[in-house]
């Protein structure tokens, strides 16, 4: 007789061991689920590839967006047969930062295009707008831009392509993005053929403040300053005697206007831009610190932010590298690009005492009646810098605003810490982009930093220095 | 005036199945609930059953002004009322919330059939009569045999044979061979080697109660294993592989052999891992489905977006766009449930899954014949391991293998074995062969 009576209870213990197993699995499971829901899927829904949108747009009105200090950027306004339309009051201003929605979608249009078609009115009322075939409101959305800020920085930047960025250091907040050229959101689906015309190569829809890959010029010394400072244990001690130029094998680097510096210290070479002590510094650096320095400074890395389509700044210089790329790469030549974003991240870091908070432009989400729905934390990417290191580079960025290559320019009233920045582009060195990236701090405390390019324009001190005294002025007044 | 019933639905079905859930749950802790107490929450289960397919069949019809599901409805409640006809005379005392769960999986299968696509609600609705049939007549026979166990080597070989018939003559869909078809029907024959297969391991166990009943399933198992993993069939293989290893685990409760085991089966994935692009691909649309969206990742970023897009309190049913998941009413099912009715639902489904698993296992405790216990284990262990593999699947949790979900999802072998299945485990404890003078009926 192969049956056995009392097999139940000596294989009974292995049956819960197996049953309790696969409920572990199942909770762990549901706990997977419930987090996707919640959390996960914020993320991955915003997605183009998701045509769900579509289907909230027939009961509910896309929300309004505003900046944070309640100017309207982007409406939905019916007609009288009850059309709707999307309305940019101020047409061009906020063009690269807010998006548009017509022909598809783009920035922060697209990216919260969720939060703008969900409703958070009453149950009753959705259900008196169901029966009435009216449309529910969809949540506004509140952004960080000032609007101001946004205008100084628009009007500013002029005729010239290019684009300026500011942000708040110690949140990451973007206070204002322009880039030119540009568009008009309301009129994007009329024109859109001539502006995606291939042979016109004007690429208006490019957010050059975000995805610009700009040569950093002298600006990229704040980089080369720290990556000193780093193989010299933290001391700043340097000495060098500028000749106006120095020879790299047979490459030689001039200084701006051939001008010599003279005897010069750290500080010195940096107020005044030297570019021959600065490859001097460059030829004779740690290779492997001068990469691990620019690495973690983010270049060749994702951008750590919220935003989509940030541009990964690039920096090449390998063990093999000759020794007149590495000193023009010191001096911010040679083949580094990066992002006005990425510099302007650079510098609030400084500002922030080597902290770097993400960036970020969407505030917080708010529904018809006031209630916030979701609001955006400031989130720390960390210490990306030591606080010395911070310290020494807001004392050498003063220095370049009260008697370096920016002493011309007037701020007004606040402490600005900058550095200025004319990068060459092509093989002619007399047309180069103006760059300008810097803080400014009133005499609350707070903070400003920006970062401005603009393509072509010449001298950094004459055109790019003197738009960020603009948009300083316009935030702090 | 739909969309206010629709909108309004939204609350009462949730309340419908957060009851149910909620009582499969007390069942699952209380276990000694008095008779009384049972039999009514077992009721007000029903209750709500009905009252949740007669809700969503009348949205149903006043989104499509179809009388067919009306009259499909008029035949889902016969066929329940079949299925509790058919299992009190198969057995003395079967497991009401089992019971109940199934006939919840198969509400939820019939109305969001009839959603997506009316056909198959007709032709699925048709298979769960025919299959409750076939698995009464197949439960009749088991009782007729008096060792069912010695027939092992039967049931291993036309396993295997099924198996490579498949492997040589089969249709390829989505990557694997998966069924052949006989005319216009198609047939997937690794549902029903699923049975079989749960004989012949039990069958070796119990026969020789010793190491050469390990060994001979081993090799059986490993064939059975192979067969399909050559298919490319990698979910099959896989229920297989688990329901194997935790029979032998069961049996001889030996954790050296089970963790051995685990290490040789770790090995042999890794190794189908890099033989198989098939296996990369599933694995690449998992770790980043975006990446791959055009190609590989689309069904399961659909899935992901139709249930983030459904949010906790769903679309409203047939408010959802659930048809841009391709394979929606197989594979992909529980992401059009979880998009319409919303993700609490789509918790409790999954609850509701989890209970009927414990159930099967405490039934299998229950057994008094060591042979149907090892086979009643087994249907637990298959019942379990598909809905993970197919839940997981569908919510990024596992990378997606192509399992259907037990009742649930379209398709009649599924559908035909899974009752099969849970009948057997309802009267696994009557099965075992009585003598004809000693029958009490």
């Amino acid at each position: 007789m192969t049956r056995n009576k009392n097999s139940r209870k000596t294989i009974r213990r292995e049956i819960y061991v197996v049953a309790v197993l696969f409920a572990f699995i199942f909770v762990g499971m549901i706990a997977y689920f419930c987090y996707y829901v919640q959390v996960g899927s914020r993320d991955f829904i915003y997605n183009s590839y998701n045509s769900r949108f579509s289907v909230f747009a027939d009961d509910v009105t896309r929300g309004t967006i505003y900046t944070s200090d309640g100017h309207v950027i982007a409406k939905t306004v019916l007609d009288e047969e009850r059309n709707e339309t999307r309305s940019y009051p101020d047409e061009r201003l906020f063009s690269h930062a807010v998006g548009y929605v017509g022909k598809g979608m783009s920035g922060l249009e697209a990216e919260y295009s969720f939060d703008l078609l969900k409703s958070h009115i009453s149950l009753s009322e959705q259900i008196n707008n169901n029966l009435t075939g009216q449309k529910s409101p969809g949540d506004s959305l509140y952004t960080t831009f000032d609007y101001d800020t946004q205008m100084a920085a628009y009007e500013g930047l002029g005729m010239f392509d290019g684009a300026v960025i500011a942000i708040e250091p110690s949140t990451g907040k973007i206070i204002a993005m322009v880039s030119k050229p540009d568009y008009d959101p309301n009129t994007i689906a009329l024109y859109w053929d001539d502006i995606n015309d291939e042979s016109k190569n004007n690429s208006v829809l490019l957010n050059r403040a975000i995805a610009g890959a700009y040569p950093p010029g002298s600006t990229f010394k704040i980089i080369t300053t720290i990556a000193y400072l780093r193989s010299n244990d933290g001391n700043s001690d340097y000495s060098y005697n500028c000749k106006g130029s120095i020879d790299i094998g047979d490459y030689t680097i001039h200084c701006s206007s051939n001008k010599s510096h003279g005897q010069e210290d750290l500080l010195k070479a940096f107020s005044n831009s030297c570019n021959s002590a600065y490859a001097d510094i460059g030829i004779n650096l740690d290779r492997d610190i001068f990469i691990d320095t620019a690495e973690e400074l983010l270049f060749n890395q994702q951008l750590p932010t919220a935003l989509s389509s940030t541009k990964k700044s690039k920096f090449t210089i390998d063990a093999s590298s000759t020794d007149s790329l590495v000193g023009q790469t010191a001096i911010g030549q040679g083949d580094t690009t990066v992002s006005p974003l990425h510099m302007c991240m650079i510098v609030s870091a400084i500002a922030n005492d080597g902290v770097l908070m993400e960036p970020y432009m969407a505030d917080k989400i708010v529904s018809l009646d006031g209630d916030i729905i979701n609001q955006t934390k400031a989130t720390s990417y960390g210490q990306i810098m030591s606080e010395n290191e911070a310290s020494l580079l807001q004392e050498y960025m003063e220095a370049v605003v009260m008697d370096g290559t920016a002493d011309s320019v007037d701020f007004g009233d606040l402490t600005v810490y900058g550095k200025t920045g004319t990068a060459e582009y092509t093989s002619n060195k007399s047309i180069t982009h103006s760059w300008f990236v810097g803080y400014a701090q009133n005499e609350y405390g707070e903070q400003l930093a920006v970062a401005v390019i603009m393509e072509g324009a010449g001298y950094g001190s004459k055109y790019a220095a003197p738009l960020a005294a603009k948009v300083f002025n316009a935030y702090f007044k | 005036m739909v969309s206010v019933v629709i909108s309004f639905s939204r609350i009462t079905i949730l309340a419908f199945i957060i009851v149910f859930t909620i009582i499969d749950l007390i069942q699952l802790f209380e276990f000694k609930l008095s008779e009384a107490v049972a039999s009514v929450l077992s009721t007000i289960q029903v209750v709500m059953l009905v009252l949740f397919i007669v809700n969503t069949s009348g949205i149903l019809y006043l989104v499509n002004q179809d009388y067919k599901i009306i009259m499909l409805l008029i035949f889902q409640l016969t066929l329940f009322g079949l299925i509790g006809i058919v299992l009190n005379k198969l057995t003395i005392l079967p497991s009401k919330g089992l019971v109940n769960n199934v006939l919840l999986f198969l509400s939820l299968s019939f109305v969001f059939l009839e959603r997506l696509s009316m056909t198959r609600a007709v032709r699925q609705l048709i298979f769960s009569m025919i299959s409750i049939l076939i698995a009464a007549l197949v439960v009749f026979i088991l009782r007729q045999i008096r060792y069912i166990e010695r027939y092992m080597y039967w049931f291993a070989g036309i396993g295997i044979l099924l198996l490579l018939i498949v492997r040589f003559v089969g249709v390829v869909e989505y990557g694997a061979k998966l069924s052949i078809s006989i005319g216009s029907i198609s047939i997937q024959p690794s549902e029903f080697v699923k049975l079989s297969y749960l004989f012949f391991i039990s069958g070796c166990i119990v026969t020789y109660r010793d190491i050469r009943g390990f060994i001979f399933a081993s090799i059986g198992g490993a064939a059975h294993v192979l067969v399909l993993v050559f298919s490319k069939d990698l979910g099959t293989a896989l229920i297989f592989l688990s329901t194997y290893l935790l029979l032998i685990f069961i049996a001889y409760k030996n954790y050296v052999v089970l963790v051995l085991e685990l290490l040789v089966a770790t090995f042999g994935g890794l190794l189908a891992y890099n033989l198989f692009p098939h296996i990369q691909n599933r694995f690449i649309a998992w770790s980043d489905p975006l990446s791959v969206v055009d190609d590989k990742g689309y069904q399961i970023s659909q899935s992901l977006f139709a249930i983030g897009t459904g949010g906790w309190f769903g679309s409203g049913f047939t408010k959802g766009s659930p048809l841009k998941i391709p394979v929606v009413t197989k594979d992909f099912i529980f992401a059009a449930i979880s998009e319409e009715l919303g993700a609490i639902v789509a918790v409790c489904l999954i609850i509701c899954l989890m209970c009927t698993c414990v159930y099967i296992f405490n039934i299998a405790f229950q057994c008094n014949d060591s042979f149907y216990m090892l086979v009643t284990s087994g249907i637990a262990v298959v019942f379990s391991v598909q809905t993970i593999l197919n839940i997981g699947g569908v919510i990024k949790f596992i990378p997606s293998t192509g399992v259907t979900l037990p009742f649930i999802s379209y398709g009649g072998s599924s559908l035909l074995s899974m009752f099969i299945c849970v009948v057997i485990a309802e009267c696994s404890d009557d099965l075992f062969y009585i003598p004809k003078d000693r029958r009490y009926d």
